[in-house]
């Protein structure tokens, strides 16, 4: 049996490791109660540095972390130290053979790999059993990398990850203001509201968490309505999963349009001002 | 201050395209999109401080690339030159590239376009035993430390650490310049240090194939009452709405 040393800061990540290495002897480290291991070793707080010489520590052969932005750095860290190769955002295990995307999300790679190895994974449903784990509980110290302050956003709206309708905007929506046309489409149809990288990190139209893209979240809603999005390789990489993808663009060429199930030809603000009566009233 | 500004050299991802069940991924290369912000923010560094801002890429060695990071304000560039190359390889080689630099800040972009990992800054930083900061949206250098905002998606996080350190930046910390034509042609001045490096990654890409979902593109034109009613008879029936 080989050391699999589990981490992440996700539960339904630890789910999915535990899922890919079951028959394995198994040790998950997180800040939640998760009980789909041998062990869970019980971190009361996250600091980065901390983690990665901890899980050096326990002499893995296979290091295993979910794809959130501080698990990444600790996987790469943790590689580092061991000096093995790493494979991150994998989205599927076949025995030595791993799958993930690439270009921008226009290709997906399979990558033969060997032991010891670091893996990221992205996190899938899966049904795992729970297991009469053993708790370990460890104390964080903080070492090289000082936290100074939590900035936490604002809660506004519905959560994007698990959202089943997004409205999305993009440069196209024309201005900051005319950002409310899409919120009360969102509000009538019960969605979350989203963005392009240009309109959140870029403009600034709006929070930079409401970013949907490689760059930002990826998201698998049934419904993703595109306002005003080209359709940059980037965005285009975070809504792959959707079920169904509407696009309102005044232009037929956009790439978007290649990406999308029904297609608009036409203005986004007034697709919103007629879409949102429509609605109410059904 | 001695700062390095890690970037890659990529096919343009805007441009790579789907052909039959391949990817055509024979077109012209770019500085992959937030190594650009690495380069920058490295300038924007030695600009306040002094020192010198090295450029260091790994991989496809593209004149036209290295010349455009040059022109953005780079004093010299390190191409290393690789055919096969995996996270450990790259940061194996640009370890051993700068180690004798001594460095205080090193920086690259949060994640390439081709592979898009955001691995490789904390990988480095292990091998070079700094401490790492990843998602830098702010750098703050006040005399042997930086404070750093990290974009951690859902919230920020302040941060503080002694130099050397390795700093990966998002897209949001800076706008990249666009180099002058002056500045263009006194790139070609500035000194490029070519070091070719052969080291099989223990790991092996088998194949790359196209990533694609197929949608049904039906386009809906004409006055938008109609076309809104058409496309809610669509999505009805679809049984998402």
């Amino acid at each position: 049996m080989k050391r699999v040393v589990i981490y992440s800061e996700d539960i339904e990540s630890i789910k999915t490791a535990a899922s890919y290495f079951g028959n394995e002897n198994t040790i998950a480290i997180s800040n939640k109660e998760v009980h789909f291991t041998d062990e869970l070793h019980l971190i009361d707080d996250i600091k980065e540095d901390f983690i990665v010489n901890y899980i050096v520590s326990l002499n893995p052969e296979i290091v295993v972390t979910g794809s959130t932005k501080r698990d990444k750095t600790i996987a790469g860290a943790v590689a580092g130290l061991m000096k093995v190769p790493i494979i991150p955002d994998v989205t599927e295990i076949n025995g030595n053979l791993a799958k993930r995307i690439v270009y921008s999300g226009m290709g997906i790679a399979e990558i033969e790999f060997s032991y010891p190895v670091v893996l990221t994974i992205s996190k899938k449903s899966v049904e795992v059993k729970e297991k009469g784990t053993k708790v370990i509980k460890v104390q964080t110290k903080e070492e090289k990398i000082k936290r100074i302050e939590i900035k936490s956003k604002g809660e506004g709206g519905v959560d994007l990850s698990s959202a089943q309708i997004i409205v999305s905007v993009g440069r196209g929506i024309g201005s900051k203001e005319n950002i409310k046309y899409a919120e009360e489409l969102a509000n009538a149809l019960g969605a979350a509201l989203g963005g392009s990288r240009p309109v959140t990190s870029e403009l600034g139209w709006l929070p930079e968490d409401r970013q949907i893209g490689l760059s930002g979240l990826k998201v698998k809603p049934k419904l993703y309505i595109a306002l005003g999005i080209s359709g940059q390789p980037q965005h285009l990489a975070g809504i792959k999963d959707s079920k169904i993808i509407v696009a309102v663009n005044t232009d037929k060429n956009a790439p978007i349009v290649e990406n999308a199930d029904y297609i608009i030809v036409g203005d986004a603000i007034e697709f919103c001002k007629v879409m949102t009566e429509k609605v109410k009233k059904k | 201050m001695n700062t390095i500004a890690c970037f890659k050299i990529v096919p343009d991802d805007t441009l790579i395209k789907i052909v039959g069940d391949k990817l055509e991924l024979n077109v012209p290369p770019k500085i992959s999109t937030y190594d650009k912000n690495a380069i920058e923010e490295a300038v924007r560094i030695k600009e306040k401080f002094g020192g010198k801002a090295i450029g260091v890429t790994a991989g496809n060695t593209d004149r036209k690339s290295i010349r455009e990071a040059l022109a953005m304000g780079l004093d010299e560039v390190i191409a290393i030159n690789m055919r096969d190359q995996d996270v450990m390889t790259t940061a194996e080689v640009i370890a051993e590239t700068i180690s004798s630099i001594k460095p205080d800040i090193i920086l690259a972009g949060e994640s390439t376009t081709d592979s898009s990992g955001s691995v490789f800054p904390p990988y480095l930083a292990s091998l070079l035993g700094y401490p790492v900061i990843t998602y830098a949206k702010s750098i703050l250098v006040e005399g042997n430390k930086v404070r750093v905002e990290r974009n951690l998606t859902s919230f920020s996080e302040v941060v503080e650490a002694n130099l050397p350190v390795v700093i990966s930046v998002v897209g949001e910390i800076n706008t990249p310049r666009i180099p002058t034509v002056r500045q263009i042609l006194e790139s070609a001045k500035k000194p490029v240090k070519t070091i070719d490096y052969n080291r099989q990654p223990k790991i092996k890409i088998t194949k790359v194939s196209p990533y694609v979902t197929s949608r049904k593109k039906i386009i809906i034109e004409g006055k938008m009452e109609e076309a809104v009613d058409k496309l809610l008879s669509y999505l009805s029936q679809e049984g998402v709405l």
